[in-house]
């Protein structure tokens, strides 16, 4: 029954009406490079996001004459520099396209899994940590500086709240992206133990 | 270096050309397993194309042509499912689970072959991307030892999955009309 049943079904599968995709050479010489164009246009716009970190902080070296502000701009620009070469290392890792066919779709698919899992499980040391000592030096040397102004000791508690509030806030960004992306990283990895328990079976 | 440029583009004109006469249509089917909408499934099969195409600038015969090319079009197809999958939450599910699940009481008879093959593609398209590649694997007539040098799974896992998805197709498919559990 079942060898009639399979019979039948990969007969009806293999007739089945299909509509022809037809597509020249000249056509996917066209589509690759457009394909090329557009991995260039999105690590640009990648590369912009930092650019206009760096502008930012650059303009506050400039607008502040307090060091401590001064050295947590330079902390920061810093952390976006590294954050741009870790994307262009990344970027430069691409695999080539004829590993589509050099790895079977098991090795493809957990390596798939792996690339996405290690870049959510390193997002601390890649894009949230190189921030965190320039954005707290800077904070501090930008609080210490405000209540260097004259008027400042009329307004100490608003002055002390507000900076609370900001630093707070920036905490909590950075705690729920890293906890977001740890927690995917975690569920990728559950497919990945899945995958690698199909393999040890084999 | 221009000549052998010329020469090693040729070949991948050349390697493409002959892979898409001749699996095109296999190309097409894969594509209806993993892709329900027509609109995307025609960008997909755009893709599987020219990721072909690409590929083949680097084929060096470790392996063979038919193989080359399921491999490509399956692991583009099921990036693609990844993909979709992370933007709409649906989830899939293994063989496993779809063959402790009852069969569709709507079940129709194996005569009425476009309601069969539109039940068949429902449940493809469920699946997770190996148990995937394995049953389109399968309908397209590879047998194990193929299907197991394309996805990489063991020829025991293959069998195993084989297997299920015979008792699945004969359980969801019988001839002569409307069944169930």
């Amino acid at each position: 029954m079942a060898n009639e049943t399979r019979m039948d079904m990969t007969d009806t599968w293999k007739n089945q009406p299909v509509e022809k995709v037809a597509i020249s050479l000249d056509a996917l010489r066209r589509k690759s490079q457009k394909l090329e164009s557009r991995v260039v246009w999105r690590n640009l716009r990648e590369y912009a996001a930092s650019t206009i970190v760096i502008a930012s902080f650059g303009y506050y070296i400039w607008k502040f004459p307090a060091p401590l502000v001064r050295l947590g701009c330079v902390l920061v620009i810093a952390g976006a520099l590294f954050m741009v070469y870790t994307l262009h290392k990344r970027g430069a890792a691409k695999a080539v396209p004829a590993e589509l066919a050099f790895r079977t779709c098991l090795e493809f698919h957990r390596r798939e899994l792996e690339r996405q899992r290690d870049l959510l499980r390193g997002v601390w040391t890649w894009y949230l940590l190189p921030f965190v000592p320039g954005l707290a030096v800077f904070l501090l040397g930008l609080y210490r500086w405000t209540m260097a102004q004259p008027n400042a000791p009329a307004h100490v508690r608003v002055i002390m709240i507000t900076f609370a509030l900001v630093a707070a806030g920036c905490a909590l960004v950075f705690a729920g992206v890293g906890k977001l992306n740890q927690w995917a990283a975690r569920r990728i990895q559950r497919e990945i133990d899945a995958l690698n328990a199909l393999e040890k079976e084999s | 270096m221009k000549t052998e440029t010329a020469a090693a583009t040729s070949r991948q004109d050349e390697l493409y050309q002959a892979a898409a006469e001749t699996y095109g249509t296999a190309l097409e089917r894969l594509g209806r397993g993993y892709e329900a909408d027509p609109d995307r499934r025609r960008d997909l099969l755009q893709e599987v194309h020219l990721a072909l195409w690409r590929s083949f600038a680097g084929f060096d015969g470790r392996c063979s042509v038919r193989t080359w090319v399921y491999r490509v079009a399956h692991n583009v197809a099921a990036s693609h499912v990844i993909r979709e999958h992370r933007v709409n939450s649906r989830t899939l599910i293994g063989l496993d689970a779809v063959e402790s699940l009852p069969a569709e009481h709507d079940s129709v008879s194996a005569a009425d072959r476009h309601a069969a093959l539109e039940k068949l593609l429902r449940l493809i398209q469920q699946l997770k991307p190996l148990d995937r590649q394995v049953i389109l694997s399968y309908l397209e007539g590879l047998d194990a030892a193929s299907i197991g040098d394309i996805t990489g799974i063991s020829p025991g896992n293959v069998a195993t999955k084989i297997h299920r998805i015979k008792n699945i197709l004969g359980r969801w498919f019988h001839k002569g009309g409307s069944h169930g559990e």
